[in-house]
């Protein structure tokens, strides 16, 4: 359990820059009063705390712990197909190592992810194992340097198991992109995980491993925690390097992580953020530690979220939205305003605009990204009589249909007299867009929204429409274009699949200001009842 | 149960034209001015708003293939036209918004504070693995085939 706060208000002030007076968020703890009977015990609040145990206390050893997920991944793996990689032989060697320098007693041998079995999005470069991209331009290929953020876990202590599957490059809605497999939701193998983080999501809502790494350029991480039921967050634009993600859409791009709970992400996000020098538009703002601010449950009085002013986004609970994921929402909304929230409708305008100009500005930016991949330097080459068919012929074997759809879209949009027409029009939106929610988030401390406008569907489904397919990112792409954080926690369950299909309620605030949705994301995880996020096929096994 | 009937039910949000779209109007904002290549659109932002997506030529795939580097197949090309063009003709609803005086974003803007980091060269000490991951590589020379210039 966290250590206990001291009985006195906690002002939980938040920096944005310029800075007009904004309302202080507070979350009031309370030693003197007992638990109200509304707040009864939550679920497990945190398995890297467990495992912290667990290790220290030598009850349990990093290696018995890394071969017990192991044996699960390898057991669930045939159905779920989450992980392009699996690095079984480093991890147990890793874990084996960590249990040697605890047992010589080494001061630092126990950090902050210490025996944490971790999985990585394979858009990420990890140095000692393929990295692919979800491509068959990159197969087989080994960066000869690790990402940032994979640094800083294994400095941390975390067992990388292996790298989760995507959709290519971070192209799509529910890794049914992927040049490799298609992975399915363990909620129900006939139907997608999301995208285009699906891997990171099926593996740790299938308890694969405990916490995972996404990328989120226009909802990536946020839909698929929302498919798959597990806790996903996406960082403000700047709080985490990506230093070593293969770039999609490099203004939109972030890395973000993915947990069973609230805590557990918190605890990954502290350990991958913060100033890189070999990422420019990474911020030096400082890294509090955020797990350290969660409130635990017994330390709540019963209207932990008094003061706090949520708001609805009105535009994302209307046509097209299904009446289960409607009702889920609203039930989320009059949660938190049990827990003593004043939650109110807020209409965004400019709403419905960010879908198109942030598909131009995706794929403008990508064209450019991509061009990199032409086989020469790394990947896989077609050998060719010229220079320019060899680019011709490496791109066109290596990358997916999607891939060069957006590819060719975005030379499009760039394309000399259409730069005005479509490039800047979308920046001129992407100006309304940050406007219309700086304005929302002057009088709300905390947007609410569905991050999706479904839970999960069939495998299939869409592949034949693109357009289908980009209208399931309208809850989230504006986000990206403002540079916003956003939280998704589970929230409700719709019809669907054997146990029902999870749906998740996307939380949105102000820049750098992860700790407060972070906070409101544990009081109401902890305080809902009666719902629990493990899919059913681990009750079988 | 609800999947295919919501993804039947859900159009694509398209921009209602019949009222002006509050527009934030910026204080002490200069008007972007426009780029030289702007000359030679024949459409401007302000004569699109009247007209629909249709005015603006639809793609060339073979032109667009070749700027981008990628050969495609005949089959690829019929599969991906119809496909583009619905897409693109989406992205027209953005020419019917009024965005007279709106400052184009280049990013989202949250971090001010980003910082270069000092010109200093570092030698990468993984030089091995870089090389390793060349297709044709002829110690010291990235090798390529020869470069026909197409005038």
């Amino acid at each position: 359990m966290p250590p206990p706060l001291q009985a006195h208000r906690l002002l939980i002030s938040h920096r944005r820059l310029p800075t007009p007076a904004r309302r202080r968020f507070t979350a009031v703890p309370s030693l003197q009063s007992a638990p109200a009977t509304t707040l009864a015990p939550g679920p497990a609040t945190s398995s890297i705390l467990s495992i912290r145990e667990s290790l220290l206390s030598g009850e349990r050893t990093a290696a018995d712990i890394t071969s017990e997920y192991l044996s699960r991944l390898r057991r669930t793996e045939p159905s779920l197909r989450s992980f392009i990689h699996v690095a079984d032989a480093a991890a147990e060697r890793e874990a084996e190592e960590l249990d040697r320098r605890i047992a010589s007693g080494e001061k630092d041998a126990v950090g902050p992810l210490a025996g944490v079995p971790v999985g990585v999005k394979d858009n990420l470069c990890t140095a000692n194992m393929p990295s692919t991209g979800g491509s068959r331009i990159l197969d087989g290929y080994r960066p000869a340097y690790d990402a940032t953020v994979v640094r800083r876990l294994r400095e941390a202590g975390a067992i990388v198991v292996g790298k989760t599957n995507l959709d290519e490059f971070g192209m799509g809605s529910t890794t049914e992109g992927s040049a490799f497999q298609v992975t399915t939701n363990p909620w129900d193998n006939s139907r997608v995980p999301g995208g285009s983080s699906g891997g990171s999501a099926s593996a740790v809502s299938a308890r694969q491993c405990i916490v995972s790494l996404g990328s989120d350029t226009g909802g990536s991480v946020r839909q698929p925690a929302s498919f798959c039921g597990v806790v996903g967050l996406k960082p403000t634009y700047g709080r985490v390097s990506r230093f070593g993600l293969m770039a999609y859409a490099s203004s939109l791009d972030v890395v973000g992580c993915f947990g069973s709970s609230v805590f557990d992400t918190a605890t990954i996000l502290s350990v991958v953020a913060g100033h890189d020098k070999m990422d420019s538009t990474s911020s030096s703002q400082v890294v509090p530690d955020y797990a350290s601010e969660l409130v635990s449950l017994d330390l709540l009085e019963s209207k932990p979220l008094a003061g706090v002013r949520i708001g609805i986004i009105q535009e994302t609970l209307g046509e097209g939205v299904a009446n289960g994921v409607i009702s889920s929402i609203k039930g989320a909304a009059s949660h938190l305003e049990q827990l003593g929230s004043l939650v109110e409708e807020v209409s965004l305008p400019s709403f419905s605009l960010g879908l198109p100009a942030y598909y131009i500005l995706a794929s403008s930016e990508a064209s450019s990204n991509l061009s990199r991949y032409d086989g020469i330097r790394y990947g896989r080459q077609v050998s060719a009589d010229d220079l320019n068919e060899l680019y011709g012929e490496s791109r066109a074997n290596g990358l997916g249909h999607e891939v060069k759809m957006r590819i060719l879209m975005g030379t499009y949009a760039l394309s000399a007299g259409y730069y005005d027409a479509y490039y800047k029009r979308a920046q001129q939106v992407r100006t309304l867009v940050k406007e219309s929610f700086k304005d929302a988030l002057e009088r709300y401390d905390i947007l609410i929204s569905p991050a999706a406008p479904s839970a999960a569907y069939k495998i299939g489904e869409k592949t034949n429409d693109p357009l289908a397919m980009y209208a399931g990112d309208i809850m989230t792409v504006n986000v990206n274009l403002a540079g916003l954080p956003a939280l998704v926690v589970p929230c409700g369950f719709v019809e669907g699949g054997p146990a029902g299909l999870p749906v998740g309620l996307q939380m949105i605030g102000s820049p750098f200001c992860e700790g407060n949705l972070l906070r409101v994301g544990h009081i109401f995880e902890q305080t809902l009842q009666n719902l629990s996020f493990v899919p059913p096929l681990l009750a079988e096994s | 149960m609800l999947s295919a009937a919501a993804a039947a039910a859900f159009v694509i949000p398209r921009l209602r034209c019949a009222t002006r779209p509050r527009l934030r109007r910026p204080s002490a904002r200069t008007y972007w001015p426009r780029p030289l290549s702007s000359s030679s659109n024949h459409v401007t932002p302000a004569a699109a708003a009247g007209a629909g997506p249709g005015e603006l030529e639809p793609p060339d795939l073979t032109r667009l293939a070749n700027a981008a580097r990628i050969t495609l197949s005949p089959q690829e090309s019929q599969d991906f036209e119809p496909k583009i063009r619905q897409v693109v003709d989406w992205f027209g609803q953005l020419q019917a918004v009024d965005l007279e005086s709106i400052v184009p974003s280049l990013r989202a803007g949250t971090t001010a504070d980003s910082s270069l980091r000092e010109d200093k060269p570092e030698t990468f000490d993984n030089r091995d693995a870089i090389v390793e991951a060349i297709p044709s590589y002829d110690d010291s020379y990235i090798k390529v085939p020869r470069v026909l210039n197409k005038e």
